[in-house]
């Protein structure tokens, strides 16, 4: 639908660009994913580095924006959006950042949870990448919004799950207990910044009717 | 897609001479509709309580939650699938027994649960997925 009236080449280079940002976080989800299955600290470093390039591909989205791309009334839900996606490459960080930090392993039930957490996550990103190409052909994205409800669902049941086995965990020491915490806090918020990301492509869709 | 990679791999137990009453309790603090009942001993097997049953069988005919005891109203033995069955299959059987959840066994090991829940959500994000590789 986009396609069809916002043929102009630096809207198609903002739209080249937001896919190149989502795929980007996918890429991001499943490094993370990968080096907590390994448990690989060198392994995360791909986060940040990925995260990097995320924010870079934000700026020249913005930039084109202010540029002139778009009509002054889509802008804003755009450049919101962009914004709810780099959220999600933040958290995705702050994960990461604390992983690093994490002890030599985790007990093996809270691991599998976590790394389930992370899948999830990952195949979140994939759906938001579908839902955006949905925008320009004639998919229903009613139907992709509900899919990534549905997994941001399952991460909501595996975090209760989670936090009821934390609280059951003895804590040692004060840094060992705060950097567990907020590891499991960021893992567990990524998916609820991708369900906002997906909100705002629905605004986005409505808008331009 | 196979059972075994939309199962629930979480599964609550309870003795089968619990009360319905610590059932209840136990369904409510763990947001679940059915608990795995134990068997009684090796001559036993393994049984499933749900909400239905509560509500059909105890708070329905009036029965004290407290006395009425959860060996009494369990279902035995259980509907179980290898793990590799495809959801399809598992579809279909619901449909034949007229049940909303399955266990997934590996051999004799119960390794999960799915639900109408679990298979209607599958669905909807192969739905969502189709046409796009990822």
């Amino acid at each position: 639908m986009l396609k069809n009236v916002f043929g102009g080449s630096t809207e198609q280079k903002v739209i080249d660009d937001i896919r190149k940002h989502i795929y980007t976080l996918s890429s991001a989800a499943d490094c993370f994913r990968k080096g907590l299955e390994e448990w690989d600290k060198d392994h995360m470093y791909c986060v940040s580095d990925l995260e990097r390039e995320g924010d870079s591909i934000r700026r020249e989205i913005i930039s084109t924006i202010y540029e002139g791309a778009f009509l002054p009334f889509l802008r804003t839900n755009i450049c919101r959006y962009v914004e709810i996606v780099d959220e999600a490459f933040d958290v995705l960080k702050d994960a990461a950042f604390e992983f690093n930090y994490l002890g030599p392993g985790l007990e093996e039930e809270i691991r599998e949870d976590c790394i389930r957490i992370a899948g999830i996550n990952k195949e979140m990103c994939e759906m938001l990448a579908i839902a955006f190409d949905t925008l320009f052909n004639k998919g229903d994205l009613r139907e992709k919004t509900l899919a990534i409800r549905i997994y941001e669902k399952k991460v909501d049941d595996i975090k209760f799950e989670l936090i009821s086995k934390l609280r059951k965990k003895e804590v040692k020491d004060f840094w060992e207990g705060r950097i567990l915490s907020d590891f499991i806090a960021y893992l567990t918020h990524i998916s609820d910044v991708i369900e906002d990301a997906s909100d705002y492509l629905h605004i986005m869709n409505l808008s331009m009717r | 897609m196979k059972v075994d990679e939309i199962m629930t791999k979480k599964l609550e137990t309870i003795e089968a001479d619990a009360s319905i009453y610590d059932a209840i309790e136990r369904m409510i603090d763990k947001r679940i509709r059915s608990l795995l009942v134990k068997p009684r001993d090796e001559h036993d097997v393994y049984g499933v309580i749900t909400v239905r049953d509560i509500v059909f069988k105890v708070l329905g005919k009036n029965l004290n939650l407290n006395t009425t005891k959860v060996g009494e109203i369990t279902s035995k033995p259980l509907v179980c699938i290898d793990k590799g069955m495809d959801v399809e299959y598992a579809v279909n059987l619901m449909t034949k027994f007229n049940i909303t959840r399955l266990f997934i066994c590996d051999g004799k090991e119960i390794r999960g649960i799915i639900s109408l829940l679990d298979v209607m959500s599958c669905e909807l994000i192969k739905r969502a997925r189709e046409g796009h590789g990822a």
